[in-house]
């Protein structure tokens, strides 16, 4: 782990990802005011001293409703991705150790499904299950359920003619022991790799279906919304977008560049090259 | 590469559309409303929204509608729009054709941009050329396609410098400068980020190359640097390229979506978000199937492309 | 807005419009003949089925290409147009419409009585979808009595006749057109308006050239109009700004500022009755008791919301269905924000501790939402927790419209004070949801519309709304304006505020 601080975009990486644990844990005490108040006086200004990064159209305080934000936008990535993760590690596991025919008809609806174009899938979904954050959550889920099954397939495969493995199988082990205690925890790297820049893919749908209109609704400060909602009047007060806008695009190459040095980390041939 | 293997990846392509369609359609009948009521809206009385309904053929059971639907495809009559009136090939099939503009246009720009500079960051690993890259590729990787999109508004088309059209679409045999500056932005947001993936990709790729065995016999034997990238390095990094390059397609095929809403583009990415909204069925299913179409054979000619540069892959 | 005085005949009869219209004063200079004027609008021209048609950019493309036997005038008042003058009898129950001799549509049959009754029976055909047969279900038969005569026939009497038949979804269509394939009609137009339709691309740009034949002598000047999709409001804004086109149907609140101190722009703000109002469920809790509903009243800061929803472009309204432009309406208290008499009443009420409700708003248009999440925020001193629920547009008028017990809408204004009525509020209108359901108040606008006595349709009126005021079916906050905007050398185009009517056949471009 503490490899991973060395490299520049480990450092740079994880100085992002603490300052979004920041807004979401602590946000929405420290934020000046309510997330919803309007202030219509001051309404469409930039950054001052009463409001640091200025107001929306209704005079709500923009750092406030970003801070406000932080936990559904980011809460949502966070959640997509482990309920994807989730789902797709247990079908790719399964597919992985069982082999023979179950693995076949597995990998053959994996491929189907990974046919259909990543947001394509997700709109379709969305549009089913009528707009609203659980419901794209779940959307996004479903999503990444099928490519999170391959990885998490083809990791199990490669560990499992590692010795290991096969002294465990000749030892008499039992199945579940096998997966739980030899399998998993080896093939877990690549996954968790995948799954941290999958948190910064999944951070970019949920806010673009926000901005869509399919994902969180008004009055949320989900960041995606706050974007869609301050466009037309971007050429008014540019910060109603560019303050969520940004927020979004630095948690997003948080993940992005803490994934990359977690991968760099953990790979062997990487790590003896420097 | 056998023939057989190629039939059955067909058939599997088959199959998954098949599968796409009928979840499509079957979404569509499980949503409230359909298009007879939204396209009377406030205004329809229940008997009106009733005759409208039967003039669109939307009281039949779903099974003959879906059935109806599947025999017209495969005559090659994809139906008619509910909301617009006019036969659904004709709107798809010039929605497509502005798409395809587009997305060719990003992608060609993006292919002569991005693999140069994987290359360049690759070969100076370590410099501060390869982190300015690394940095903007990142960067790009990490912004949503709407957020792209805003800030170039913001800054190029807004009423300060009103550099670009905000917008709307000029076909290039209408006026190729109005063509020109027109697809600049939306070719721009949907570049800035494939160029971000496809440079990484490169650049990784390349590195492992540059760093295999054969390069440093390569480099051993003498030959210049020159020679060992452009004969040597290039060719074997160009496999996994074509990877990634088809991998985007998928994200193009989502990212269009976005940037043609957000920019007036006439395509199928604004064309489908107007069908879901409006419950025009029969759009959805045309466009659907269009884009899974595209996605799935785009893969499958990848992997094609792949295998006859790489030798050393096989394929069961 | 100008108030003609209308005497007893004027009701009933219409007489032949002079060349230019009533109310516009503004000409700027002599016309000149030519040009195509570019309009972009943001809204799909889905359809040019006249009978049908809803969408906001269809409006102008039918007003363009049909005509009807009237139509409404910048004044509020039915105006000839195909009719050139018409009569009703004394009880209002029988209407005889003169029409104009050598009219022709545009493939060159001639346009007849007999093209009229078929277009009416089509529309009162319950088996063909028309949206004007809310305001023509009274007409009990339609008969040409000649090749240039019509007559209606009620069942029962009905003073505004004259004010249907001017209905955007009532304009002329042929026989011919009638008796084939109504599908056609989506993409075909066979009209008798000033243009006709030379191309049409719904997705881009729907192309309406001069119809040499308009009955109107040298008219419309312009060569041919243009209608420009842009789906993207601020994309619109840009291009139309940069010179793109010429001008834009539907200007947004948030932009008006920008586009009017443009230079070379002429932006226009018209008063209009249009609304947003606040559907509260009269036969269930909690808005069954007057009070909660009065309470709320008091609970929503209406200039705040015309300054910051409306970007100060409409006007405060006190929750009276009836915008000030209509001739029968009353002197309006206004109701002040007062959240602390508010939290009073809601305790009169039986809510000491403040009351918990949900408020339903569709996603189209973006102004249910933007008057919810204020109403939620300026209600909430006075103990209302209001929670903001937004849904799809169709989700909303499957399973909310007509239903829910608490949500926005959003109506057009309507042409008449009986056709406000009717529209909502009476216990049988077309799109009832209040469930308010006064018998007195039905009886009132029944006497309004079936008498012609000046004097006795304004006291009906005039107690209507004293109804109104008193029980409070909808919170009703402003009115909001009609906003175009286009460049200054678009000479002499009117915009109604109902946004139905456009008289493009006076409009020319000031360019040399």
């Amino acid at each position: 782990m503490p490899e991973i601080l060395r490299s520049p975009t480990g450092i740079a990486g994880a100085v992002l990802l603490s300052l979004v644990a920041v807004a979401v844990l602590a946000g929405s005490f420290v934020a000046p005011y309510d997330p919803q108040a309007f202030h219509p006086a001051t309404r469409l200004t930039g950054p001052s001293a009463a409001h640091w990064l200025g107001t929306d159209q209704f005079g709500r305080d923009l750092l406030s409703r970003l801070l406000n934000g932080a936990p559904s936008t980011i809460g949502f990535g966070l959640g997509a991705t482990l309920l994807g993760v989730g789902a797709g590690t247990v079908i790719g596991v399964i597919a992985g150790t069982a082999g023979g025919w179950v693995d076949s008809v597995i990998m053959r609806v994996l491929d189907g499904l990974l046919a259909v174009p990543e947001l394509l899938f997700t709109l379709l979904i969305v549009t089913i299950l009528g707009g609203g954050m659980g419901q794209a959550m779940l959307a996004v889920a479903l999503a990444f359920t099928p490519g999170m099954a391959r990885i998490a397939r083809s990791s199990v495969l490669s560990i499992r003619t590692r010795e290991y493995v096969l002294a465990a199988v000749a030892r008499g082990e039992p199945g579940c022991y096998i997966v739980l205690r030899e399998v998993l925890p080896n093939a877990l790297g690549p996954i968790i790799v995948e799954a941290t820049i999958r948190v910064s893919f999944a951070i970019m749908i949920g806010a673009t279906l926000g901005f869509l209109g399919l994902g969180a609704q008004p009055p949320s400060t989900e960041w995606g919304l706050m974007v869609a909602e301050g466009r037309q009047f971007m050429f008014r007060n540019p910060w109603v977008v560019a303050v969520p806008g940004v927020a979004i695009a630095l948690a997003a190459l948080g993940f992005n560049l803490f994934g990359d040095a977690l991968r760099d980390s953990l790979d062997p041939r990487r790590s003896v090259r420097g | 590469m056998t023939f057989g293997y190629l039939l059955r990846r067909l058939a599997a392509v088959l199959l998954v559309l098949f599968i796409v369609t009928f979840a499509v359609f079957a979404i569509t009948m499980i949503l409230p409303g359909n298009a007879a009521i939204m396209i009377l809206g406030e205004y329809g009385t229940p008997e009106s929204v009733a005759a409208l309904e039967r003039q669109l053929g939307l009281d039949r059971p779903w099974y003959v509608q879906y059935a109806d639907w599947v025999g017209g495809v495969l005559r090659g009559d994809l139906g008619q729009s509910l909301r617009l009136s006019l036969p659904v090939s004709e709107v798809v099939g010039q929605a497509f054709w502005n798409s395809a503009v587009l997305a060719v246009t990003a992608l060609v720009a993006v292919t002569v941009i991005a693999i140069p500079l994987g290359v360049v960051a690759a070969i100076r690993r370590g410099t501060a050329a390869d982190l300015v890259i690394g940095l903007f590729a990142y960067i790009g990787a990490s912004m949503p396609e709407f957020v792209t999109a805003t800030l170039l508004l913001v800054f190029l088309a807004g009423p300060a410098t009103g550099l670009l059209p905000a917008g709307g679409f000029v076909a290039p045999g209408e006026s190729f400068a109005g063509f020109v500056s027109h697809v600049l932005l939306p070719a721009g947001t949907l570049g800035l980020i494939l160029t971000a993936h496809i440079s990484r990709q490169v650049r990784s790729e390349m590195s492992d190359v540059l760093a295999s065995d054969y390069i440093r016999a390569a480099r051993l034997k003498g030959l210049r640097e020159r020679r060992v990238i452009r004969r040597h390095a290039l060719p074997n990094s160009l496999a996994p390229a074509v990877a990634v390059i088809s991998l985007d397609i998928g994200y193009l095929l989502g990212g269009i979506i976005v940037v043609e809403e957000i920019f007036a583009w006439p395509g199928l990415g604004r064309l489908l978000i107007y069908a879901l909204e409006n419950r025009d069925l029969p759009v959805i299913q045309a466009v659907t199937l269009l884009l899974a179409t595209v996605y799935a054979l785009s893969n499958l000619i990848a992997d094609i492309v792949i295998a006859l540069l790489d030798p050393r892959v096989r394929y069961a | 807005m100008t108030n003609f005085m209308v005497t007893r005949r004027g009701v009933m009869i219409g007489m032949a419009a002079a060349s230019t219209l009533p109310g516009l004063g503004w000409a700027q200079g002599t016309p000149k003949t030519g040009g195509t004027l570019k309009i972009s609008h943001s809204t799909r021209i889905a359809t040019l089925n006249v009978l049908t048609n809803s969408g906001p950019a269809e409006y102008p493309v039918m007003d363009m290409v049909y005509s009807g036997l009237t139509r409404i005038g910048p004044d509020n008042q039915p105006m000839a147009d195909l009719a050139e003058s018409w009569e009703g009898n004394a009880d209002a129950t029988e209407f005889t419409f003169k029409l104009r001799s050598g009219l022709t549509f545009h493939d060159g049959t001639p346009c007849t009585a007999d093209d009229v009754v078929a277009t009416y029976e089509a529309i009162l055909n319950p088996d063909i979808p028309a949206s004007a047969l809310s305001v023509l279900n009274m007409v009990d038969t339609v008969e040409a009595v000649d090749d240039t005569t019509v007559r209606f026939t009620l069942k029962t009497p009905y003073a505004d006749l004259p004010t249907s038949t001017a209905h955007t979804n009532a304009r002329i269509l042929s026989r011919a057109a009638l008796s084939g394939d109504l599908a056609a009609l989506d993409t075909q137009v066979n009209g008798t308006g000033p243009f006709r339709l030379e191309s049409y691309d719904s997705a881009r740009i729907t192309r309406l050239v001069r119809n040499e034949n308009y009955y109107m002598e040298g008219r419309p000047y312009l060569d041919a109009v243009e209608m420009h999709l842009f789906p993207d409001l601020a994309a619109e804004t840009t291009n139309f700004l940069s010179g793109d086109v010429d001008a834009m149907l539907t200007v947004q609140q948030a932009d008006y500022e920008r586009i009017s101190s443009s230079p070379g722009i002429a932006a226009k703000r018209v008063p209009s009755g249009r609304y947003v109002n606040v559907v509260m469920r009269q036969d269930q809790p909690p808005f069954d008791d007057l009070r909660v509903r009065k309470a709320l009243a008091l609970a929503v800061d209406r200039q705040l919301l015309v300054d910051i929803v409306l970007e100060g472009l409409g006007r405060p309204a006190y929750d009276n269905i009836l915008s000030p432009e209509f001739k029968y309406r009353i002197d309006t208290p206004e109701i002040p924000y007062d959240p602390e008499q508010a939290k009073a009443l809601l305790a009169e009420a039986g809510h000491p501790d403040g009351i918990k409700l949900t408020l339903v708003a569709s996603n189209r248009p973006a102004i249910r939402a933007q008057v919810a999440i204020a109403i939620k925020q300026m209600a909430l001193p006075a103990g209302f927790d209001i929670e903001v629920e937004t849904m799809p547009h169709d989700t909303y008028l499957a399973n909310v419209w007509r239903k829910g017990n608490f949500y926005m809408a959003y109506w057009g204004m309507q042409p008449t004070e009986d056709a406000t009525f009717n529209l909502l509020l009476t216990s049988n209108a077309s799109y009832e949801d209040s469930a308010w359901m006064n018998t007195e108040f039905d009886a009132l606008v029944e006497k309004g519309r079936s008498t012609t006595d000046e004097a006795e349709r304004a006291a009906a009126y005039a107690a209507a709304q004293e109804l109104i005021l008193r029980d409070t079916p909808y919170i009703i906050p402003f009115f909001e304006d009609v906003v175009t905007a286009s460049r200054d050398d678009v000479a002499d185009w009117t915009v109604h505020p109902i946004s139905r009517y456009f008289y493009m056949e006076n409009a020319w471009l000031d360019r040399a």
